[in-house]
């Protein structure tokens, strides 16, 4: 098959965890997956475990908190892929947890910059990409903390409830254009890098407090964010899907 | 590969609409499926369209508003396939009128056949889903739960009362193993809306949905596919809303 034919879907923070598995999962649907990380090591690494030979996959080095390099990274999968069929917004994470008086503005920054500002850079990116094509599906990522707050995540929650407004406002903007964005919203994932917060018995001990007894696999998730990038959910734009095993019924 | 190979899936109200679409939708994707419909020559029709399929089906004649029935509905499944994975409550109806003209009666037929129906149903297969730690309810709500409806007020709370059992009972049966969800479709295109509305009042609905049209019930089976099959099986007490960006929830 032509590159030109293949659907491209490019992963922020496709390096990480969750995004691992759904640089897996959408390469398995077909997908050629492109990752922007900061990670290099680690997202060559993904790639590499998939068995994806050049141009069926690609890393691109981004900070996605820097504009010029965002804008940058778009233009480079546009010159080399054509289109762009699915955003997956996955950079981010709670960086920071401190009670409110102890919270830096420096660090308030950093964590809305690396969520919330990330996931408006890279739409903006796409958007005239998408546009053209008359055809497209953002997948960001919020938390159940967007919708619960959490203490000592304040600008965590505050990132990941302003991507869940940001979303329904692009969606809206997006519609006559037939591209569609959604959210997905991950409860507590095991991921290495959650794992690693807690010793053994507390991580078992926190996930019987979901009401399914544990934490999300990461391809639970993946699973999620498929659903959203294809034609399943053709008639669903501006929603939240949560994957949390209960843990939030918003 | 099918998504829903071996499965057995029970659909109520599936003689017609949202819940005709979803069975043949099911059948599709390797289930067999169970018409539970109160109209016998509906139901016998998407039987006869889900064998020409190359599918399985039983039409078995199904009033959702009373236990007798659904329980003999829910026993014949068993009987007929050896077992039920997924139950998609679809069963409903929404005669519209004002609240001053509201009869008792129109309202204890909404909340019976859309709430209590929904209870019934469910409360039917949780026995075998529980012994089995694995199965799947799929509640059609509406976005008319979230937003209410001018000359629907039955229709409104009955729909916000199946978000409000999708909870309740996701949280009962989650250390099973099994889910509970919820779809909320916009306006769709059947018989129901066109019952009361005209043309150009289904026009002028469509222009105010963000994606420029209204529903199909095409659009509503590929959520319920994926509520129903493994990709979900860590999604519980959850809203999927399906209505072109009309609401965003």
């Amino acid at each position: 098959m032509e590159t030109s034919e293949k659907k491209i879907a490019v992963v922020s923070g496709g390096a990480g965890g969750i995004g691992a598995a759904v640089v897996s999962r959408l390469a398995q649907g077909g997908f050629v997956p492109v990752i922007l990380d900061r990670d290099e090591s680690l997202g060559r690494e993904v790639l590499a475990r998939l068995g994806l030979q050049e141009g069926q996959g690609a890393f691109l080095l981004v900070d996605v908190t820097k504009k010029p390099q965002v804008h940058g990274a778009f233009e480079r999968v546009r010159a080399e892929f054509r289109r762009i069929d699915v955003l997956v917004n996955l950079a981010g994470g709670t960086l920071h947890a401190k009670l409110i008086q102890d919270f830096p503005l420096k660090e308030w920054r950093e964590v809305i910059d690396a969520n919330l500002k990330s996931t408006f850079l890279c739409c903006q990116a796409v958007f005239p990409i998408m546009k053209t094509q008359r055809s497209g599906s953002i997948i960001n990522t919020a938390s159940n903390y967007g919708v619960t707050g959490s203490a000592t995540r304040t600008a965590y929650s505050a990132a990941k409830a302003g991507i869940i407004a940001f979303t329904k406002s692009i969606a809206a903007e997006l519609a006559p254009y037939g591209v569609r964005a959604n959210v997905i919203a991950p409860g507590r994932t095991a991921t290495q890098r959650v794992m690693g917060q807690y010793d053994a018995e507390t991580w078992a001990a926190k996930g019987r407090e979901i009401p399914m007894g544990r934490a999300a696999e990461p391809a639970e998730i993946a699973e999620g964010v498929a659903f959203l990038a294809g034609d399943d959910s053709g008639y669903m734009t501006g929603q939240t899907l949560h994957v949390n095993g209960g843990m939030v019924m918003p | 590969m099918k998504r829903l190979e071996g499965r057995v899936a029970i659909i109520t109200g599936s003689g017609q609409g949202i819940g005709k679409a979803i069975a043949l939708g099911m059948a599709r994707e390797g289930a067999a499926v169970v018409i539970a419909e109160i109209g016998e020559a509906n139901g016998l029709q998407v039987k006869s369209d889900v064998e020409g399929l190359g599918g399985k089906a039983s039409a078995i004649p199904t009033d959702v508003s009373r236990e007798d029935s659904v329980n003999a509905m829910v026993e014949q499944s068993i009987k007929e396939f050896g077992r039920v994975d997924i139950l998609v409550n679809n069963a409903g109806i929404y005669p519209v009128s004002p609240i001053e003209e509201m009869a008792e009666e129109l309202w204890d037929r909404v909340i019976g056949t859309n709430l209590t129906g929904t209870f019934l149903c469910s409360k039917a297969v949780v026995p075998a889903f529980l012994k089995q730690r694995a199965g799947r309810i799929i509640n059609i709500a509406s976005g008319r739960a979230l937003q209410g409806a001018v000359e629907g007020a039955h229709y409104a709370a009955s729909k916000a009362g199946i978000i409000g059992f999708t909870k309740a009972l996701a949280l009962e049966v989650a250390p099973y193993g099994v889910t509970v969800n919820a779809i909320c479709p916009g306006v769709t295109d059947t018989a129901q809306p066109r019952g009361h509305r005209t043309e150009e009042e289904l026009y002028a609905m469509a222009a105010k949905i963000p994606l420029g049209r209204i529903g199909q019930t095409e659009d509503l089976v590929g959520p319920a596919i994926f509520l129903a099959s493994d990709a979900a099986r860590f999604v519980t007490g959850q809203m999927v809303i399906v209505n072109g960006g009309a609401i965003m929830w």
